[in-house]
């Protein structure tokens, strides 16, 4: 009954590519971190299907968390050559913005400068602060997951054979 | 020895990481006001896994906060849940809440997205923050018993009914 747990790469990976598929994407990736979450659940679902025992919440949650590091490395590989019409994108968001307040933070139009270490630097802290984000996104994602589709009663113990009565 | 302060243990982190977070939301239109370059630093942090548009965000101090009505009443939710949590519970190890439980504070949120997606209708920022806020309330319930179970996996189950549906999970 408590065999050994199936490795849960595969199922990260699936809800990982997914998710960070559909968040590098533009106009697609305007529902953010429901991509995220919905990556875990993905790959909660599927971990629980190939598993023998019932998943836990907890390891819904990890394998959610995976599905979210795996979203944050392939959303930034695709975001890569999409990255002028993402800053192009977020550069109208500002500009925007710029319209309904006075004063915008001092430096604001240099964010979206593509030349020098200043961009080395953003790219790195973004990768990590991404990482991190995603990972407990991923993680809830994992453990709505569970809740929804990976709790499975464990099958009835096998009942001993009932000795004849005597005569 | 009993799991209690094991769960306790985690909701604390929990507790901190989450008004850390919501801290984090508030404190960029603060740093905005008071024109730091450090508000860029926490707009970007969140800019991930939210759209950031000014005109479905609240503001303060004359900014707009760092994620949008919706997802900013999904962290303030979630706060509330973590507050209600030890009167619900208390820090026993416990199941987490049934189907049907998160599927009714998931429907408002789910539809309300879903719709306005679709061009159906267009929510107000405090029904959007409502929405968000109902469904981050009954995340921590799913999140304690999940870390808590993770991190000490010998923790014992406590079976029975939950306090909250009386439904058998």
């Amino acid at each position: 009954m408590n065999g050994p747990r199936p490795s849960l790469f595969t199922p990260a990976l699936v809800g990982g590519a997914a998710a960070g598929l559909l968040s590098a994407i533009p106009v697609v990736n305007c529902l953010c971190c429901l991509w995220i979450i919905g990556g875990g659940a993905l790959a909660a679902h599927l971990w629980a299907k190939n598993n023998p025992r019932p998943l836990t919440s907890g390891e819904g949650a990890l394998v959610g968390a995976y599905a979210g590091l795996i979203a944050t490395v392939i959303d930034f590989l695709i975001s890569l050559p999409l990255a002028a019409v993402n800053a192009a994108f977020f550069r109208r968001v500002f500009e925007r913005l710029s319209a309904y307040v006075e004063e915008m933070p001092a430096g604001w139009e240099r964010l979206f400068d593509r030349t020098g270490p200043f961009e080395v630097g953003w790219f790195l802290f973004g990768l990590v602060v991404a990482a991190f984000i995603f990972s407990v996104l991923g993680a809830l994602g994992g453990v709505l997951g569970h809740s929804l589709f990976g709790r499975r009663s464990q099958p009835a113990a096998p009942q001993p054979p009932v000795p004849p009565p005597s005569a | 020895m009993t799991g209690r302060p094991r769960v306790a243990a985690v909701y604390a982190a929990l507790a901190v990481g989450s008004a850390v977070w919501v801290a984090a939301v508030l404190a960029a239109p603060y740093f905005w006001s008071r024109d730091c370059r450090f508000s860029l630093v926490l707009y970007a942090c969140f800019s991930p896994v939210c759209h950031q548009m000014p005109e479905r965000s609240f503001w303060l101090f004359g900014h707009p906060l760092a994620v949008c009505a919706r997802c900013f009443g999904i962290y303030a939710g979630f706060l509330a849940g973590l507050a209600a949590y030890p009167f619900v519970r208390g820090f026993r190890p416990a199941p987490p809440p049934g189907v049907r439980t998160i599927l009714l504070f998931s429907l408002p949120v789910a539809v309300d997205t879903a719709a306005q997606f679709l061009g159906l209708w267009k929510t107000a920022a405090a029904g959007r923050f409502a929405t968000g806020a109902l469904w981050g309330a009954i995340l921590p319930f799913l999140f304690v018993p999940a870390l808590a179970g993770l991190r000490f996996p010998g923790l014992k189950r406590k079976p029975g009914k939950l306090r909250m549906t009386g439904t058998d999970v």
